[in-house]
């Protein structure tokens, strides 16, 4: 089946400054991929360079076939959109926002953006400029979903809100995209949120991508290990990712089992005795991956 | 889908132009007023000898409506597109992104024409009713520069607007204010009757200098 979204070569660099060179990566039909990255890794311009508002250095992005740079209107109808910040008319108010979009999809669901509206504790005249960022978050989701497009794309959902409109919002989000079978392309920078709604993610450090793979499959190999003593001497191998030394105490992260670990420790001419082998919710292996700093 | 475009458009920017339009009556009224006093106090012999011999024009307060009614309706529309790059959902509507644009451009031009030809109605009918044809016809080349100067005002904040880089947006005024300049070059009456064309023509260049900063701005070109 062919990919919705396929990235080919992509090189892009603002001035001098590379952001990646050469990066590739596929969003298969129905996954809910999330993009993960330190600030300046380039997660808003990859999103800028999928929607057409960024021609990169060279590669192309292929959305429903059709390159990203020059999308038909065919094509955009099929791709829901959040800018980061939850960006939309702040002259319109709920009523006079949903009558403008749905002017533009035929398969236009208002009971969709209804359902969530009636959720907010809002006047139907109140312009969305007088709305809390939490608000504004669900009426741009609910414009989305009342859209009901094929591949929803959007960048840092989480800005701006509480914990009760993040988790809303993921709620929402995660229900109906696996209802209705849709592919979803995600950035956030609260890793937890990510955890709870995405199928695979794939991590961006600075340049390239470390890792794209479903989450289940990263958490099951990716571990964080702990031992008393000195690990400065692991940097050279290459198995061991990020030691970190503290009063004493190593901690270190590993895609290897323990007893393997043990094995190339040993190899090396060390052999601690009480490594302990813990397993990482999302947001640590992200940190285990791109390191602290 | 157009319609649609057309009032998300009348949402950004009714109330400047209902304050436009407003404005623009109430300086036309002014004029007629001020006339309407002129004929009775210094009469019409007076008046004809100050536009014949002295070369003044009665209707100079209308100058510099055109350009500040073009800049408020420019700003009003394209500025919100500007903040938080709110631009890029109009370019995300499923609708050729040349189209969306004209659709904005035939929006504002559309007001700003409508708004112009309501006050060039009533200062016609005005001049036509109290001055021979000659004059009428004067006054109307005249003021044709001042208007399109307006028209070349709100194609250049469009594009100063639209543009993404602050160099190029700063180039982009500075070229705009020099252009406009040469449509205020003289008061005497009829002073541009024989290089309107060429003014009409510099209007008709003008035009789709928008488009180029939305292209710059879909390649993202940054500062």
């Amino acid at each position: 089946m062919q990919p919705i979204v396929q990235c080919k070569n992509l090189t892009h660099y603002y001035g001098k400054r590379c952001i990646y060179e050469n990066l590739n990566f596929e969003i298969p039909k129905g996954r809910i991929l999330g993009l993960l990255g330190k600030n300046g890794t380039g997660k808003t311009t990859t999103i800028n360079i999928l929607n057409g508002y960024l021609k990169p250095r060279s590669g192309e992005c292929l959305m429903f076939g059709e390159n990203s740079s020059n999308l038909s209107p065919e094509t955009k109808q099929k791709v829901g959109l959040l800018i980061e910040g939850h960006v939309q008319y702040p002259f319109m108010n709920i009523h006079e926002i949903e009558k403008y979009y749905s002017a533009f999809y035929p398969q236009w669901k208002k009971e969709a953006y209804w359902e969530l509206m009636k959720l907010l504790k809002i006047d139907p005249k109140q312009k969305l400029s007088q709305m809390s960022c939490g608000q504004k978050s669900q009426v741009a989701l609910g414009l989305i979903l009342a859209q009901d497009p094929e591949l929803l794309i959007l960048d840092d959902f989480s800005m701006g809100l509480d914990p009760g409109y993040r988790v809303l919002f993921v709620d929402y989000l995660s229900e109906y995209a696996r209802a209705e079978g849709k592919t979803v392309f995600v950035t956030s920078h609260i890793i937890q949120d990510m955890e709870r709604l995405i199928d695979d993610c794939m991590i961006m450090d600075y340049g390239s991508i470390l890792f794209q793979k479903p989450v289940a499959e990263l958490l099951q190999s990716f571990k964080r290990f702990r031992f008393s003593g000195n690990g400065q001497i692991f940097e050279d191998i290459k198995q061991v990712i990020h030691p970190v030394t503290i009063k004493g105490n190593t901690e270190f992260y590993s895609f290897e089992k323990k007893d393997e670990l043990a094995r190339i420790l040993t190899y090396t001419g060390f052999n601690p005795t009480d490594i302990k082998e813990e397993s990482l919710s999302l947001e640590e292996a992200f940190i285990g991956l791109t390191g602290k700093y | 889908m157009e319609k649609a475009l057309l009032y998300k458009e009348w949402k950004k920017t009714r109330l400047f132009t209902l304050g436009i339009a407003a404005v623009g009556i109430i300086l036309l009224g002014y004029i007629m007023l001020k006339m309407g006093r002129s004929f009775r106090m210094v009469g019409m012999e007076h008046l004809w000898d100050v536009v014949v011999n002295r070369k003044q024009f009665l209707f100079r307060s209308l100058k510099y409506f055109p350009i500040a009614a073009a800049l408020c309706l420019g700003m009003a529309q394209y500025f919100p597109e500007v903040i938080q790059k709110r631009i890029k959902l109009s370019l995300h509507l499923p609708l050729p992104e040349r189209k969306v644009i004209l659709l904005m451009y035939g929006y504002g031009l559309g007001i700003l024409l409508g708004i112009y030809l309501l006050q060039l109605v009533g200062l016609l009918v005005f001049s036509t009713i109290n001055f021979p044809y000659e004059f009428t016809s004067s006054t109307l080349k005249t003021i044709a520069p001042w208007y399109m100067a307006g028209i070349i005002t709100y194609l250049f904040v469009a594009m100063v607007c639209l543009e993404p880089v602050w160099k190029r947006r700063a180039f982009n005024g500075l070229l705009g204010i020099a252009i406009v300049y040469l449509f205020f070059l003289s008061d005497v009456p009829s002073a541009y009757q024989p290089v309107l064309y060429i003014l009409l023509v510099t209007l008709i260049a003008v035009f789709p200098f928008g488009f180029l900063s939305v292209q710059r701005f879909k390649e993202g070109t940054q500062d």
